[in-house]
């Protein structure tokens, strides 16, 4: 038993070490480069920038449906295009949760991080960062009806929302005596919390929380009057890529000495901001209709990774299941390893690690590293599901087809795998079932399926929960229906009996 | 050569994780021999049975079929060994994905290659013999447990074995359902099949076989004809057994 373990667990750190060996060459290769910076010349030579932004943070960066196309648009966006312009090169957006930027940075899925992103310390370990391009103040979200708050200082005891991995989330760390702090990813999942009173007030930027004011009915933003210097706005880039932020500087002390992002960029993208529903005097079903195209898009995409996912995960489970079977032990130990540890981490983890960790190695996109993780992880659940299939199986038909001369490959394909195969194929249906739920988590690395829809139509429309509710009812729609047509076949499967 | 042994064992051990469990048999059967394997349960019978065709390979010593020694064989070699040993389950082990005809014809056909229509044709005449051609369609789990074992048999027969070998054939089935069985095996010997049988079915043991071995803790404790096996048992391990179930 022992001797088990401690193999299994050799298979185990070999397979790390050569991951890791892997990734540390290549960040030393990347220091090595940025000895010599040749990052700008870099991304001349590609003809592109690509930008990362977290698009649910207007005036900053946000979602507009135009013309059934989602666009990313506010001021930040304009000053990347200048950034461009200026470097002679196209921008390319790149859209993905606020906490994954500065990593996506490190391993170089984008070449600089634009978000309404203030400068700290800490930040600055990891990456550079330009000089600032705007001074933001600080609000709080809070509902209209509440008089008792005018300051960060009434704010001691209560519980206070913040995007994690934001400034406001330090400054009411340190300055709010006692503050719960209720950190989520994006500003509308906050503002819902404020308005059903999960929180007392949000922590926001002020030209963010002057843009949820004025299109959340009820909710209102008063100045924060945190304790601290203004809020730098600055640009980011990877560390030691000193060609580029010299180059965005250029751009910056340009634009500040007009004024440009205060006096143009903010304005004109408020302007462009998607309105609520009742400015825009239509019902919310009536808004929503209008946005059916993302949830049709979001649909399509939930759909093809989870099938997509089911497949391959299959033809890896089956692979897997015949090495977990086998007598050779070296197959078996992987197998044993593989699934364990895949069954033994979070799906969310592996989507991650899939797309910044072999990211570094070779560039995947975002839902091609996303199909990859499902299928990944559904491989493991597959081989699973077949193995418990065909251990299902009485011993004595094997002995039996042994006893008659078939050989361990005939007993398995003619006699254990056809009975196995009624008892895998509701399990895989149900696998498949819950792929398209647990899919969902794509939508942390930038895959527009729904969950990635669902924010976009509630940042574009300051609704909280209507889309969330439709989102659910097609989720249900898609489960409930695939769960009914498995079961028919399985009804019809049984029949022929 | 007619008379020489077909199956001969020396000195097998068999041990399970530090169990001795077979502590040395020595023993041989003559072509025509019914041997009616006896004794108290866990003494090993199913084992032994089962390192004859190799399902389960012996710890140690020697088996010969033919005088062929099966501890050499490879495990392809093994696989057409076996089609020369019939074995019946206790618990009939049919294919519950195949009717019954093709329970009984799907050996010959991926094992020896037959051509479908000469295997329908013999697994129908195996039928018959054991009173079951009418249920040729059907699937096992419709079948009683008399039924299913004597398909079970038709089964083993089809692949036309030099010996058959029995494991409680009956021990699985409804009193009422023994005697169609047995009745079957007691054809089959009287057809000259070469049989062994482990059985709790002193009557069958005493009427058909020709000789009794009595297994207890792992050894053939005596070796005897059945007439003086049960009058005259000569050890007092066979006297104690014989006291408890007679
Ligand atoms: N596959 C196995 N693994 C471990 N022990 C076994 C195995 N098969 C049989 N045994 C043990 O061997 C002994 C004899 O079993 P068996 O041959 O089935 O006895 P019998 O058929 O005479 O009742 C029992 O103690 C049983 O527990
Ligand atoms: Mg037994």
């Amino acid at each position: 038993m022992k001797g088990k373990v401690v193999k299994l667990l050799m298979v185990f750190i070999m397979t790390f070490s050569i991951f890791t060996g892997f990734m540390n060459k290549n960040t030393y290769t990347q220091v090595n480069a940025s000895a010599s910076d040749s990052y700008l010349s870099n991304i001349k030579k590609k003809g592109t920038i690509v930008m990362g932004t977290a698009p649910d943070y207007p005036p900053y960066e946000f979602t507009k449906n135009e013309g059934g196309q989602a666009k990313i648009l506010g001021a930040d966006i304009e000053l990347a295009k200048q950034i461009a312009k200026n470097m002679g090169v196209k921008l390319k957006i790149k859209s993905m949760s606020f906490d994954s930027l500065l990593v996506a940075l490190q391993t170089g899925k984008v070449d600089m991080v634009i978000a309404g992103l203030t400068k700290t310390p800490e930040r600055a370990k990891s990456v550079d960062f330009t000089i600032p391009y705007y001074n933001g103040g600080q609000s709080l979200l809070v509902n209209s009806n509440d008089n008792s708050i005018k300051s960060y200082k009434d704010l001691n005891n209560q519980s206070v929302g913040v995007q994690t991995g934001s400034t406001q989330y330090n400054l009411v760390k340190q300055q709010v005596k006692n503050a719960s702090l209720k950190g989520m990813e994006s500003v509308n999942d906050l503002v819902l919390a404020l308005k059903t009173n999960k929180v007392k007030a949000v922590a926001v930027e002020s030209a963010t929380g002057e843009a949820y004011a004025s299109n959340t009915p009820g909710i209102k933003a008063i100045d924060a009057k945190f304790n601290t210097a203004k809020a730098q706005n600055v640009v980011a880039f990877h560390k030691g890529a000193t060609s580029l932020v010299n180059a965005a500087n250029k751009t910056i002390k340009a634009a500040n000495a007009s004024q440009e992002f205060e006096k143009k960029f903010i304005p004109e993208a408020s302007k462009q901001m998607g309105t609520s529903a009742k400015k825009q005097k239509i019902s919310v079903w009536q808004q929503m209709y209008n946005y059916k195209d993302y949830f049709i898009k979001g649909t399509e995409y939930t759909i093809l990774i989870s099938i997509i996912g089911t497949i391959l995960g299959l033809l890896l489970g089956i692979l897997l299941a015949l090495m977990r079977l086998s007598k050779n032990k070296l197959f078996h130990a992987i197998a044993v390893a593989y699934i364990e540890f895949i069954r033994g981490t979070p799906l969310m983890v592996q989507i991650m690690f899939v797309y910044f960790g072999l990211g570094t190695i070779v560039n995947v996109p975002a839902l091609t590293s996303g199909i990859i993780a499902v299928f990944i992880n559904s491989g493991a659940y597959v081989a699973e599901i077949i193995r418990s299939g065909i251990e299902s199986i009485d011993d004595g038909q094997s002995e039996a087809a042994r006893s008659l001369g078939f050989s361990s490959h005939q007993t398995m394909q003619i006699v254990v795998l056809p009975q196995a195969i009624k008892n895998i194929l509701p399990a895989l249906g149900n696998e498949f079932v819950s792929l398209i739920k647990e899919s969902s988590i794509v939508s942390i690395i930038g895959v527009t399926d729904l969950i990635y829809q669902l924010r976009i139509v509630q940042a574009d429309t300051y609704q909280g929960v209507v889309p969330i509710f439709i989102v659910m009812v097609i989720y249900f729609i898609l489960t409930f229906g695939i769960s009914r047509l498995l079961g028919l076949l399985e009804g019809r499967l049984k029949h022929e009996e | 050569m007619k008379n020489s042994d077909i199956l001969k064992v020396e000195n097998v051990k068999k041990e399970f994780k530090n169990n001795l469990v077979l502590k040395g048999i020595d023993a041989e059967v003559k072509p025509g021999q019914v041997i009616a394997l006896i004794g108290p349960s866990g003494a090993g019978k199913s084992t032994f049975l089962r390192c004859l065709n190799m399902l389960g390979k012996p710890t140690s010593g020697a088996v010969y079929f033919d005088g062929q020694d099966l501890m050499k064989l490879k495990d392809k070699q093994l696989d057409s060994l076996r089609t020369k040993m019939g074995m019946v389950f206790q618990s009939f082990n049919l294919f519950n994905n195949m009717t019954v005809l093709d329970n009984v014809k799907v050996a010959p056909i991926k094992v020896k290659k037959m051509a479908d229509a000469k295997a329908t044709e013999i697994a129908h005449q195996l039928l018959k013999q054991v009173g079951l051609d009418n249920k040729a369609t059907v699937y096992p789990s419709s079948l009683s447990g008399g039924q299913a074992q004597r398909v079970a048999i038709a089964r083993a027969l089809a692949m036309h074995p030099e010996v058959m070998l029995f494991d409680e054939p009956t021990s699985a089935l409804d009193p009422e359902k023994v005697g169609e069985v047995l009745s079957v095996m007691q054809d089959l010997a009287q057809q000259g099949m070469t049989m062994l049988v482990v059985t709790h079915e002193m009557d069958f043991a005493k009427n058909v076989a020709n000789q009794i071995w009595f297994m207890d803790d792992g050894q053939i404790v005596e070796k005897n004809e059945p007439e003086a096996f049960f009058n005259h048992p000569k050890t007092d391990r066979a006297k104690d057994f014989l006291s408890k179930v007679i």
